[in-house]
């Protein structure tokens, strides 16, 4: 299949002929349905038709970028590409070269046709039965909410002989909700497909349902005591305080505190970190990543090792090692950089709440990208917390912030749960961690 | 049935980056595009489309049509009369750059981010980073009220972060943006800003935890103008106030803050926050969301002033070519008569927080927390030892109440606010402020 408006093969050869040594060429095809929610009412149907491209250029071990969706200027973003690459190229020479001759695996479940064709009249439904669950639950109705479903057509074509595409699905809806009696508590819920196989009513249920259990909170004493991190607070505590730590790119740089911990156990014995772009269904998953790389699967912690860093090209070329397929681009105007796959948290699961005599459960915080991304540090504010007495969930936490470190809560994890859920691109279970300091409004 | 209401925007833009990591170039991009956001209203139901083609902008119209009749169909919102233009239709706005930045040649910028990286070479810094990023948008708008608005916008800056070492890593961080071309550096002095961002990194590793709990304390104008941006100004916007998702609803004429405290809105000030007309094509002006600590106004979209039967809008804002909403500009706390020395001298035992990490408001309930950059324990009236990694959390209108001095030190900061998935550029503004009471939280 040709992309729309560029013949991506001749734009190699014209950068060739221009003076790069080698050329990638990164096409995005794609369209997105989203629909805002404000209350109980559909406010906006929204559509968007998106294309463009970027082109890197190798000139003498060093890359430029530059990209447009005015096919009219691709001369210049050819030029620019190459002039940026040779100014660079003054600096350092570690460019090791675009990926070759790759064998792509096989991947599922990332294509859904009954999504691709979706028409508007079916996701306002989907939207009204997040809207009718949210209104379900007593005393509690919603505030806010969004829906969105997209389908794409990546193509990435460079000198050395790739030519490969990829078409992908995606759904998601979100929704927020306010319970009053007197007390105000709020909370949120989402979730998110690459098939047509989510539950809507659920979603704002589940909302609500929150919301509705969190009014009328109790203050607690500052202390340290065992926290249960929901699925949906464990992966943002992940994402924004380890996740930068283990990219190539902040370890070769110094800017991660896992420099140098290469096979030494940084978190409890049996945590394991794993990082998939093959997963079956994933968000992250496909059969190459945003350079063309095959897709693998990378162990990262193993029973509390270290294993492994994530790695594009360029970082991958520094350690003269391979890319580990995480060359990820937020759309075709940015260059790609180290991003996760499918991140997976596993350990052993137990019924974890019943066996948990006292503590407290966080569904989510807020604030995780205050988060120091070099040294882990953080201090968030847990949101629609309960406590655990004696195996049951009790009364709401009103007012409660979690303050700590990332590397010193993995070596303190002692149990999960079973709910393991995929929380956007990182797939937890609730988790435990043995104590956790947390800052109560009770002094 | 007919449509409402439409408008129509193209933007053009060009944007160049240049990341600089450890002093070697890591990064330099350019992207143009150029794409078009097609908005129509049925009967309060929105439809909207966006297209990279530009040419297409008759399809567009019609899908935007036929979204906004079958949402309305299927789900028809309570409508709402769009209220008329009352200022000027016809608006334009060529931003005059002293210096373009598309003038300057790569190479020279290059250079001249190697000598501010230069500056931040202190032996325990062990990594830097530089960027350096400008833009030019040129934007047309049209709506059905036959308004034609133009503006070509540069917007120009540099941020600067150094990384320290010993044993554990502290960083430091600042940043200057404006809507100016390439005489950002000529308005900032970025080498000695480097050198400050560095020995700031430096200190904090000799920096102590921070005690915590229920203490007087000191903002400094970074952090206030975060938590004025951030507590306050999301929930003073009226599309929150109307989900019912605002502490601020049924709040209007009553008094919710200190007498001492007055905010405002100003998409007319020169900061990183301004624009010449809103993506509604309205005439912006100031707002005042506070008035010596009575709430006296809610910022507004056409859509909100209609529904919140107010006569005027002119903060709605898109990123790019999505959707407008209620917005920002440049949001600030009026100055006051305090000195910061006064305030230090009052207080017997708090703590002095500076600079911000960043923060986070749930608007419905009122609660907010940031991380400041580092802090002060202030003794008997001094500043003493030095803290690391402080952070402030609350009940919004507790802490406006709780304010006890507010300084004559007005300073702008600029920023990327993010809602709904939009960034747009804000600066925050204010002077120091003293709290009598907040709750103060370390991450030791």
């Amino acid at each position: 299949m040709m992309p729309r408006g560029c013949d991506m093969g001749s734009i190699v050869e014209r950068a060739e002929q221009a003076g790069a040594d080698e050329v990638e060429v990164f096409h995005v095809d794609g369209k997105v349905t989203s629909i805002d929610i404000k209350r109980d009412e559909v406010s906006l149907a929204e559509r968007s038709i998106i294309y463009g491209m970027g082109i890197r250029a190798s000139v003498d071990g060093a890359v430029g970028f530059s990209s447009t969706n005015d096919f009219t200027k691709v001369e210049e973003v050819i030029e620019n590409a190459i002039r940026y690459a040779a100014i660079k190229s003054q600096d350092a020479g570690d460019w090791r070269g675009f990926p070759s001759n790759s064998k792509y695996p096989k991947v599922d479940g990332v294509f859904d046709k009954k999504l691709h064709d979706i028409g508007l009249s079916a996701c306002i439904d989907l939207c009204c039965e997040m809207i009718d669950g949210a209104k379900s639950v007593e005393r509690a109705m919603p505030t806010s909410g969004s829906f969105a479903c997209s389908s794409s057509t990546r193509t990435i074509c460079n000198s050395n002989g790739i030519m490969v595409c990829e078409s992908g699905t995606l759904i998601e809806g979100s929704i927020d909700s306010v319970a009053r009696d007197g007390d105000i508590s709020t909370a949120s819920e989402f979730d998110i497909s690459r098939s047509l196989d989510i539950d809507f009513y659920q979603i704002g249920f589940n909302a609500s349902d929150l919301a509705s259990r969190s009014l009328n909170g109790i203050t607690i004493e500052s202390g340290e005591v065992p926290v249960l991190f929901r699925p949906t607070a464990f992966a943002d505590i992940i994402g924004h305080a380890l996740v930068p730590s283990l990219s190539a790119d902040n370890v070769q740089k110094g800017r991660s505190a896992l420099c140098g911990r290469l096979g030494t156990a940084i978190a409890s014995e049996e945590l394991d970190i794993i990082d998939d772009g093959l997963l079956a269904k994933g968000v992250g998953t496909a059969r190459m990543d945003d350079e063309g790389t095959p897709s693998q699967k990378s162990s990262i912690i193993v029973n509390g090792m270290l294993e492994n860093f994530l790695y594009d090209c360029y970082t991958a070329g520094k350690d003269a090692r391979k890319s580990t397929g995480n060359g990820v681009r937020h759309s075709y105007s940015s260059a790609p950089s180290v991003g996760i796959r499918n991140m997976t948290v596993q350990y052993p699961p137990t019924d974890i709440i019943s066996e948990t005599s006292h503590g407290i459960l966080v569904s989510s915080v807020i604030g995780m990208h205050t988060a120091n991304p070099v040294s882990g540090d953080f201090s968030v504010e847990a949101r629609n917390a309960f406590m655990i007495r004696d195996g049951s969930i009790c009364e709401p936490v009103k007012s409660l912030m979690i303050s700590g470190n990332v590397f010193e809560l993995l070596q303190k994890i002692d149990g999960a749960g079973f709910d393991v859920r995929a929380v956007g691109n990182i797939l937890t279970p609730t988790v435990r961690v043995s104590n956790q300091r947390v800052i109560g409004s009770r002094g | 049935m007919d449509a409402d209401f439409h408008d129509i925007k193209i933007l053009e833009t060009s944007n160049t980056s240049i990341i600089l990591d450890n002093g070697a170039i890591e990064e330099i991009a350019t992207s143009f595009s150029k794409r078009a956001g097609v908005r129509v209203l049925v009967d309060g139901s929105w439809g909207f489309t966006s297209t990279d083609d530009i040419d297409a902008i008759d399809d567009a119209l019609r899908s935007a049509t036929t979204l906004a009749m079958q949402a309305h169909e299927k789900a028809p919102c309570t409508s709402f009369p769009i209220i008329t233009l009352t200022g000027p239709t016809n608006i334009r706005h060529i931003s005059k750059v002293k210096k373009d930045p598309r003038d300057v040649p790569v190479e020279e910028k290059v250079q001249l981010l190697k000598d501010i990286e230069q500056q931040m070479k202190l032996p325990q810094i062990v990594s830097t980073n530089v960027h350096y990023s400008e833009s030019e948008i040129h934007m047309i708008y049209t709506n059905s009220e036959g308004a034609e608005c133009e503006s070509k916008l540069t917007r120009c800056g540099f941020g600067i972060t150094a990384i320290a070492k010993d044993g554990d890593l502290q960083m430091g961080s600042d940043s200057r943006f404006g809507v100016c071309g390439y005489e950002i550096f000529n308005r900032y002095d970025a080498l000695s800003l480097a050198n400050d961002v560095a020995t700031a990194a430096v200190q904090l590793l000799s920096a102590k935890a921070s005690p915590g709990g229920h203490l007087p304390v000191i903002l400094d104008p970074k952090l206030a103008g975060v938590f004025i941006h951030e507590a306050l100004g999301h929930a003073a916007e009226a599309d929150l106030v109307l989900e019912g998702c605002s502490i601020l609803k049924g709040e209007m004429g009553k008094r919710i803050a200190s007498e001492l405290i007055s905010v405002h809105d100003d998409p007319t000030l020169p900061e990183f926050g301004y624009y010449p007309f809103d993506d509604e094509g309205v005439l912006p002006a100031r707002t005042t969301i506070i008035q010596d600590g009575v709430l006296n106004h809610y910022l507004h979209s056409r859509e909100t002033a209609a529904r919140l039967g107010f006569p005027k809008s002119g903060n709605a804002r898109a990123q790019g070519c999505g959707i407008p909403i209620v917005r920002m500009s440049n949001t600030f706390i009026e100055e006051g008569d305090a000195s910061f020395d006064e305030m230090v001298e009052d207080i017997q035992y708090g703590i002095y927080l500076i600079g911000s990490r960043g923060g986070q408001t749930n608007p419905g309930e009122g609660v907010f927390q940031f991380n400041a950059e580092k802090g002060r324990l202030i003794e008997n009236g001094s500043l003493t030892t030095p803290l690391r990694n402080v952070s402030l959390s609350g009940n919004t209108l507790e802490i406006l109440k709780n304010v006890v001095a507010v300084g004559n030190d007005l300073k702008y900061h600029s920023g990327l606010c993010g809602k709904n998935g939009q960034l747009m550029p804000v600066s925050d503004g204010a002077p120091h402020i003293m709290i009598s009471s907040a709750m103060v939280g370390g991450s030791a």
